[in-house]
C-alpha cells in the first residue's frame, strides 16, 4: 500500500454506499446495438456465406473463361477445379475465409451500428465499399487460380495463403476507408478540412466548440464552386419539377448556419418566415437560432413565432423542444409576452445589433411614433432653428419614410443626423461602432457592417426594409464605391440615393491620381512626387501621407529630402508633397446633379484636433470660390464635397485635397445659413435643389458633448441638463 | 509540499459530500517504487517453468487464447464508445449552453513553461482574452527555469497586463510541470485551478465551461477538448489531429457517457482547488500527472466530468521523433499508473464493480499495444510452426486490433464534420500503430527495470496560431527582471 492511496482510503470521513451503475440506462441502448452487430454478423454468416463461397467460385471460373483461360471449371459447388497441362487436377476449395464474407458482415454491422447516422451516405459507402470487396476478393481468388495453373499446387497455396491474406487485409481495408469516405461530407457541407482548419465559416456566435481552428494569419477564402455529380444530375438528368422539389428538399436539410450570417434585422424576417411554413418544417433550423442566436429581437420573434403556432400538431422532439424553449423564454421575459398572437409592433425597433456581433445585446427602448395626424416635415422646410449645441431631447418624428445616414460616429455624421432630427425627419443612425455617438441622436440605432464588407449592401438593404428607411445619407467617403455598385438593388427596393460618379470618387480618394487631375485641369495644388525618383521635382519642406487616407492618418511633416526619398522606398502607398504655407481652410460645397455649384462656403481652419476642424470662421473669397469651383469641375464630383486648402500670403488659393462627402466641420457651414444637408436629402429624393447662401463672419468654437445610456442601452439622464421648473 | 488544510476563502465541498483528506507533512507521493525488475523476472521464470512442464506449444497457444480474449474485450469497448458517440455525441455538441453565466467561483490558471518561446505569445494572448470575470480570475504563468527568452517575454507581458502574475523558477528545481504547478500553487488562493499546457490557446468560452460543472460538489475535477490547431503543419500533425478527434469526441466521451469515468487531462482542465490541496497538489514523481490525480479523486470519492464543449487549441508534435518523445512519457507514466494504483483502486469503495473494471481497462490502455506486439510474435511464431492455435479464437487478430480503433477514428471524422478526404489520413495510423507498439514495449521494460527518467517537454513549433499576437517589446538581456 502506498502512503497517498492509504491517506485517501483511510482518510475520507464519508464512505459512500455502492451505487448501482448509474450510466446503466446508456449502456443498454449500446450493448444493444453490439448486439445488432453480432445478429448481422451471424445471420450473414449463416445465409450468406454459402451463397457467396458458391458464386465466388462460379463468378471467378466465368472471369477466367471470359480472358481465355477455359482449363478452370466450378461445375463442383464451392470449388475450384484446375486442369493443369500436366494432367494434375487441383481441387481448390472456396472457404469460408477464402470468401469475402466476413468483410462484408463486417462493414455491414459498422454501417448499421456506427454511420447510420448519415443514412443514404452510410448506405451508398457500404454498397460501394461491398462492391470494392468482391472486385478484389476476385482478383485474389483469380490469381491464385492462376498461380495454381501455371505452377502448381504449392503455388496455389502460397499465393493464396500469402499473398492473398494480405492482399484480403488490405482489401479490408481499403473497402473500409472507401465506406468512411463516402459517408463523410463533402468539402463543402464539412465543418473542417483534412488539417483541421474550419472551413463552415460559420459567424463566431454560431460555431460549434472546436469544429475545426482558425489560423490568425488565415485570409477568408471564397468557397469554391466545383462541378459536382449531384450538381450535373439536377441540372441535365432529372426533370425540372423533380429538380426543384429536390433541391428544395436538401436545402431545407442543409446545415443552418448561414441564418446566422444575415443582418439580425434580416435574421428576425427569416425567422418568421421559416416559422409561418410550419416549425416543423424548419424545427431544426429554428432549433439552431434558439441555440445560437442572442440578440433578444431575434429571438423574440421566434418566441413569438411559436406562440402563434401552438394549433401545430407537435410531430417531432425537435418542436417540443421549441415549445419549452418558448415558454422558457417567455417567462424570462414576461413583458414581451405577445399580446394577441398578432404580429409583432412594426413600430418596435427588431434590433438595433446587426453587424458585426457584439459581445452583449444592447437593447434600446422603443421610439415612440407620434399619431398620424402630425404633418410631416418637408424636406425643404427650413425647420425649427437649428438646436443650441448640446444634445436636446429629440423631437418627436415624423410618421413616414425614415432617413438612413450612415457613418453616425463621425462628426460629418453626427451633424447631419442631428440636423434631419431638428428638421422633423424620422433617422436611423447607423455605424460599424456599436457605440456611435450619433445612434443616441437619432430615433433608432443600427450597427452595420463596414463599406468594404461584402454583405454591406445586403445589411443596408434589412435595415431600410425593416425600419421603413426611403432615402441614405451616406457620410463615409470609403462607401460610395460600394455603395455605387449596389445601387441598382437599393433603388429595386425603392431606397433613393445620390451618388457620386464612381470616377469622380476615385479621383478624390487616390491622392495621386488628384494630383494628375488637378495639374491636367491647372487647379493651383502643390507638387507632387508619387515615388522616390520624383522627389527630386518637388521643393521641400514637405508632407508626405498615404495615398489614400483620411483625417491626418499616416500624415509626416519632413524638412529633409533624404527622410522623404526613404519613406517613399518604403512603403509604395505614400507620396510626398510640398508642404504650404499661408492659412488653411476648408470650403463645404453642393455640387446638382448637373453639375451646377449651389454653394460655396468657405472657412478658416482656425484650429483642429485629430484632423477635425475645433474652431474656425467662415469668411467670403472670390479666389477661393473660383479655384474651389475649378477643382470640383476637374474631378467631376457631385453632391456634397469638402474641399480643403491654403491661402497664401499674396491670396492665391490652392487646393490639397477634395472629400467626397460632409465634412466634420460641416456645422458651421449650416449655422451660417447653408443648409446642405437639407438640400441634399431633398437632392437625394429627387426634389429640386433650393438656392442657398451663407453669412460669411459666423465663428465656430467646439466643445465635448456626451451622450449616456445604461448597460441595457436604455438612456441615462445628463446631469448637466438644465432642470425643468415649473411655476 | 503544501499543507492539507485550505486557506481560507476556498470552497469546501459541502457536508455530506466526499472530500479529499488532508495530506500528511513531507511529500505524500514519495512511496511508490520507480521499477518492479524482480516482477518482470517472476514473469519470465513463470513462462519458462511452465513452457518446460507443459510445452512450449501448448502454453503459446494458452497465451495466444488469452491475448484474444483481451483483444476481444477492448474490441467490445472501443466499439462500444464508437456508438455510444455515434449516438450522441453530435447532439451534445449542438445542445443549447445552459448556465454560463451565473456561476463565477474564484479561478486561478496555472500555466508552466518551459523553454516556450515560440509559443508563449500566443497562450498568453488567449489566457488574457478568456471571458470570465476579472475580479474572480487569476493567471500564474511558471516560468521553469527556462534558458531561452521565455522569462523575458512573460516579464514583458506582466508588465503590460497588470492581471498576470509570473513566477521564476531556478533552472534544476525538479518536479516537471508537477513540480511547477505545486510551487504556483503556493500563491493563489481560489476556488478552482485549472491548468493549460504552454502551447495550448483556449478558446474565450472554456473557462465558463469547465467551471459550470462544479455546481454539483461531487465534481473533483473537469476535463475539457484539446483540438489540434497545426494540422497543416506535417504528416504527422496532421495524423495526430485525427487521433484528438478520435480520442475527444468518441474515447472519452464514451467513457463519460457509458461509465461517467473520464480522464483528467493534463491540460484544459479545471480541479477543485480544495480537493487538489487535499490530495497533496499535483504529484511531482511521475511524468503522467494528469493520470494519477483521476485516480486520486476517484478513489477519494469524487468524479471527473468532461465537457466537450471547453475547447482550447493546441499544437501537435510534427515528427515521427517529437512523437515517439511524448508517447514514450504517456506510456511510461500511465503504465507506472496501472502499477502504482490497481491495488488500491480494487479497495476502493467509492467505485462500483464495473467501474472498477472499466478503470483497469483505461489503466492498461498503454499495455495493449505491447500485447498487440506479442500477438503479432506468436502469429509470425504459428507460421512457422510454433505454438498451438489459439485456445480461444473468436474473431481473426487483424479484426479485433485494427476495427475498434479504425471504428473509432472514423466515427471521430464523422462527429467532427470533416471532409471526406480526411477518411485516408487514416492509413497514417499504421505506421503509428507499429510505432506504439515498439514505444509501448520499451517503455514497459524500462519501467519495469526502473530505469532512470525524468520529465521530458515536447518540442514546439509555434507556426499556427490562433491569436492575433501583439507581443510586448522584450527588455534586452540585463535589463529589467
Amino acid at each position: 500500500m502506498t502512503v497517498g492511496a492509504a491517506v485517501l482510503l483511510g482518510g475520507s470521513p464519508y464512505r459512500r454506499a455502492r451505487r448501482p451503475l448509474r450510466s446503466g440506462r446508456r449502456l443498454v441502448p449500446v450493448l444493444l446495438d453490439l448486439l445488432l452487430a453480432v445478429v448481422i454478423c451471424a445471420v450473414g454468416f449463416r445465409y450468406g456465406a454459402g451463397f457467396l463461397q458458391v458464386h465466388e467460385a462460379r463468378w471467378v471460373a466465368h472471369v477466367l473463361d471470359l480472358v481465355g483461360v477455359d482449363s478452370v471449371s466450378w461445375s463442383l459447388e464451392r470449388h475450384i477445379l484446375v486442369f493443369r497441362p500436366d494432367g494434375e487436377v487441383i481441387l481448390a476449395e472456396v472457404t469460408e475465409s477464402c470468401s469475402s464474407i466476413l468483410s462484408v458482415l463486417g462493414l455491414t454491422a459498422l454501417t448499421a451500428v456506427v454511420l447510420r447516422g448519415r443514412r443514404q451516405h452510410a448506405v451508398a459507402g457500404l454498397v460501394v465499399a461491398v462492391a470494392a470487396l468482391l472486385v478484389l476478393n476476385h482478383l485474389r481468388l483469380a490469381a491464385s487460380t492462376v498461380a495454381g495453373l501455371v505452377w502448381g499446387t504449392p503455388a496455389l497455396v502460397l499465393f493464396h495463403d500469402w499473398v492473398g491474406t494480405v492482399w484480403n487485409l488490405a482489401a479490408t481495408l481499403g473497402g473500409f476507408l472507401l465506406m468512411v469516405c463516402i459517408t463523410l461530407p463533402t468539402a463543402e457541407r464539412a465543418e473542417q478540412d483534412v488539417a483541421g482548419r474550419h472551413t463552415a465559416r460559420r459567424p463566431d456566435s454560431w460555431a460549434r466548440p472546436g469544429l475545426g481552428y482558425r489560423p490568425a494569419d488565415d485570409d477568408p477564402r471564397a468557397p469554391s464552386r466545383r462541378l459536382n455529380l449531384t450538381g450535373l444530375v439536377y441540372r441535365y438528368v432529372l426533370p425540372d419539377r423533380v429538380a426543384r422539389w429536390m433541391g428544395a428538399r436538401r436545402e431545407a436539410e442543409r446545415i443552418d448556419y448561414r441564418i446566422g450570417h444575415l443582418p439580425s434585422a434580416e435574421r428576425a424576417a427569416r425567422v418568421r418566415a421559416l416559422a409561418g411554413d410550419g416549425l416543423g418544417a424548419h424545427a431544426a433550423s429554428l432549433v439552431a437560432v434558439a441555440t445560437y442566436d442572442d440578440d433578444p429581437a431575434v429571438l423574440d420573434a421566434l418566441a413569438e413565432s411559436i406562440a402563434a403556432r401552438q394549433w401545430e400538431p407537435v410531430t417531432n422532439h425537435r418542436v417540443a423542444a421549441l415549445r419549452l424553449w418558448a415558454r422558457g423564454w417567455l417567462l424570462q421575459h414576461p413583458e414581451r409576452e405577445p399580446a394577441s398572437g398578432a404580429r409583432p409592433d412594426e413600430r418596435e425597433p427588431p434590433t438595433q445589433r446587426l453587424w458585426p456581433p457584439a459581445d452583449r445585446p444592447v437593447p434600446r427602448p422603443p421610439v415612440p411614433v407620434p399619431p398620424r395626424s402630425r404633418p410631416r416635415a418637408r424636406p425643404d422646410d427650413p425647420g425649427r432653428p437649428m438646436p443650441s449645441s448640446l444634445p436636446q431631447p429629440r423631437p418627436p418624428a415624423a410618421d413616414g419614410p425614415a432617413v438612413l445616414v450612415t457613418g453616425a460616429g463621425g462628426p460629418a455624421g453626427v451633424a447631419v443626423v442631428r440636423r434631419l432630427v431638428a428638421l422633423g425627419h424620422r433617422v436611423v443612425a447607423g455605424d460599424a461602432d456599436v457605440a456611435a455617438a450619433g445612434g443616441a441622436l437619432a430615433h433608432t440605432a443600427v450597427v452595420l457592417p463596414r463599406g468594404d464588407h461584402p454583405r454591406f449592401v445586403e445589411a443596408l438593404l434589412g435595415v431600410c426594409a425593416v425600419y421603413g428607411v426611403d432615402a441614405l445619407v451616406s457620410t463615409v467617403a470609403e462607401e460610395l464605391p460600394h455603395l455605387a455598385a449596389g445601387a441598382a438593388r437599393l433603388a429595386a427596393a425603392g431606397i433613393a440615393t445620390w451618388l457620386p460618379d464612381a470616377a469622380a470618387v476615385d479621383g478624390c480618394c487616390d491622392k495621386a491620381a488628384f494630383a494628375r487631375a488637378m495639374a491636367a485641369a491647372g487647379v493651383p495644388h502643390p507638387a507632387t512626387a508619387t515615388s522616390a525618383d520624383e522627389v527630386a521635382g518637388v521643393p521641400g519642406p514637405w508632407v508626405v501621407k498615404p495615398v489614400a487616407g483620411r483625417g491626418s492618418r499616416g500624415v509626416r511633416l519632413l524638412d529633409e529630402r533624404a527622410p522623404v526619398v526613404q519613406a517613399l522606398r518604403e512603403d509604395d502607398g505614400l507620396i510626398a508633397q510640398t508642404r504650404l504655407t499661408g492659412r488653411e481652410f476648408t470650403a463645404d460645397a453642393l455640387v446638382d446633379r448637373n453639375g451646377g455649384l449651389r454653394v460655396v462656403v468657405p472657412r478658416w481652419r482656425e484650429e483642429t484636433k485629430a484632423g477635425i476642424s475645433v474652431k474656425g470662421r467662415t469668411f467670403a473669397s472670390e479666389a477661393v470660390t473660383e479655384v474651389v469651383a475649378a477643382a470640383l469641375a476637374a474631378v467631376g464630383l457631385t453632391g456634397p464635397a469638402n474641399v480643403q486648402g491654403f491661402v497664401a500670403d499674396d491670396g492665391t488659393a490652392t487646393v490639397v485635397e477634395i472629400n467626397p462627402r460632409f465634412s466634420g466641420g460641416l456645422p458651421l457651414t449650416l449655422a451660417a445659413g447653408a443648409d446642405v444637408v437639407s438640400a441634399y436629402l431633398a437632392g437625394v429624393r429627387g426634389a429640386p435643389l433650393p438656392e442657398l447662401s451663407f453669412r460669411p463672419g459666423v465663428a465656430m468654437s467646439r466643445y465635448f458633448a456626451e451622450t449616456y445610456s445604461s448597460a441595457d442601452g436604455s438612456p441615462v439622464a445628463d446631469p448637466c441638463a438644465p432642470v425643468a421648473v415649473t411655476a | 509540499m503544501v499543507s492539507g488544510a485550505t486557506t481560507p476563502g476556498t470552497g469546501f465541498p459541502p457536508a455530506g459530500v466526499p472530500t479529499a483528506a488532508v495530506a500528511p507533512a513531507g511529500d505524500p507521493h514519495d512511496s511508490r517504487p520507480e521499477g518492479r525488475p524482480l516482477v518482470l523476472l517472476a514473469y519470465v521464470c513463470g513462462f519458462t517453468m511452465v513452457a518446460l512442464f507443459s510445452g512450449l506449444d501448448e502454453i503459446l497457444g494458452v497465451v495466444a487464447g488469452v491475448l484474444n480474449v483481451v483483444f476481444g474485450v477492448y474490441f467490445c469497448r472501443h466499439l462500444a464508445f464508437a456508438v455510444a458517440a455515434a449516438r450522441w455525441a453530435e447532439n451534445d455538441m449542438l445542445a443549447a449552453d445552459v448556465g454560463l453565466s451565473g456561476y463565477t467561483p474564484s479561478v486561478a490558471v496555472f500555466v508552466g513553461c518551459k523553454n516556450e518561446e515560440l509559443v508563449v505569445d500566443g497562450m498568453v494572448t488567449a489566457l488574457l482574452a478568456l471571458d470570465y470575470p476579472a475580479d474572480r480570475l487569476t493567471l500564474v504563468v511558471v516560468d521553469d527555469g527556462s534558458d531561452d527568452s521565455t522569462g523575458a517575454r512573460l516579464d514583458a507581458w506582466a508588465v503590460r497586463e497588470r492581471r498576470l502574475r509570473v513566477l521564476h523558477r531556478p533552472p534544476g528545481s525538479g518536479g516537471g510541470k508537477s513540480g511547477a504547478l505545486n510551487d504556483a500553487l503556493h500563491l493563489v488562493d481560489a476556488e478552482i485551478a485549472v491548468v493549460f499546457d504552454a502551447d495550448h490557446e483556449p478558446d474565450p468560452t472554456a473557462l465558463r465551461r469547465l467551471v459550470r460543472h462544479f455546481r454539483d460538489p461531487v465534481v473533483g475535477a473537469v476535463m475539457g477538448r484539446c483540438v489540434i490547431r497545426n494540422g497543416r503543419d506535417s504528416p504527422m500533425a496532421s495524423t495526430v489531429f485525427v487521433d484528438f478527434l478520435s480520442g475527444y469526441l468518441v474515447n472519452e466521451y464514451g467513457r463519460q457517457a457509458l461509465f461517467e469515468l473520464p480522464a483528467y487531462g493534463g491540460a484544459n482542465c479545471a480541479v477543485r482547488m480544495s480537493t487538489l490541496r487535499g490530495l497533496g497538489g499535483w504529484n511531482p514523481h511521475t511524468v503522467t500527472e494528469d493520470t494519477d490525480l483521476t485516480l486520486r479523486v476517484l478513489m477519494a470519492g469524487q468524479r471527473v466530468r468532461y465537457d466537450l464543449s471547453a475547447v482550447d487549441f493546441e499544437e501537435a508534435v510534427v515528427s515521427a521523433q517529437r512523437f515517439w518523445k511524448q508517447r514514450y512519457r504517456w506510456a511510461r507514466g500511465h503504465q507506472k499508473c496501472f502499477r502504482d494504483y490497481w491495488r488500491p483502486l480494487m479497495r476502493s469503495p467509492h467505485l462500483s464493480p464495473v467501474e472498477k473494471v472499466e478503470t483497469t481497462l483505461f489503466l492498461l490502455v498503454y499495455h495493449v499495444p505491447l500485447l498487440s506486439g506479442l500477438g503479432l510474435v506468436l502469429t509470425v511464431l504459428r507460421a512457422f510452426g510454433i505454438g498451438d492455435l489459439p485456445v480461444v479464437a473468436l474473431l481473426p487478430l487483424s479484426m479485433l486490433l485494427f476495427v475498434g480503433p479504425l471504428a473509432e477514428l472514423s466515427v471521430g471524422l464523422l462527429i467532427g464534420r470533416v471532409e471526406r478526404r480526411s477518411a485516408w489520413r487514416l492509413l497514417g495510423f499504421l505506421p503509428a500503430f507499429a510505432l506504439s507498439i515498439w514505444i509501448t514495449t520499451r517503455a514497459y521494460v524500462d519501467g519495469m527495470l526502473g530505469r532512470p527518467y525524468t520529465w521530458v517537454k515536447t518540442s514546439r513549433s509555434g507556426a499556427t496560431s490562433t491569436v492575433r499576437v501583439d507581443p510586448p517589446v522584450v527588455a534586452p538581456a540585463g535589463v529589467g527582471s
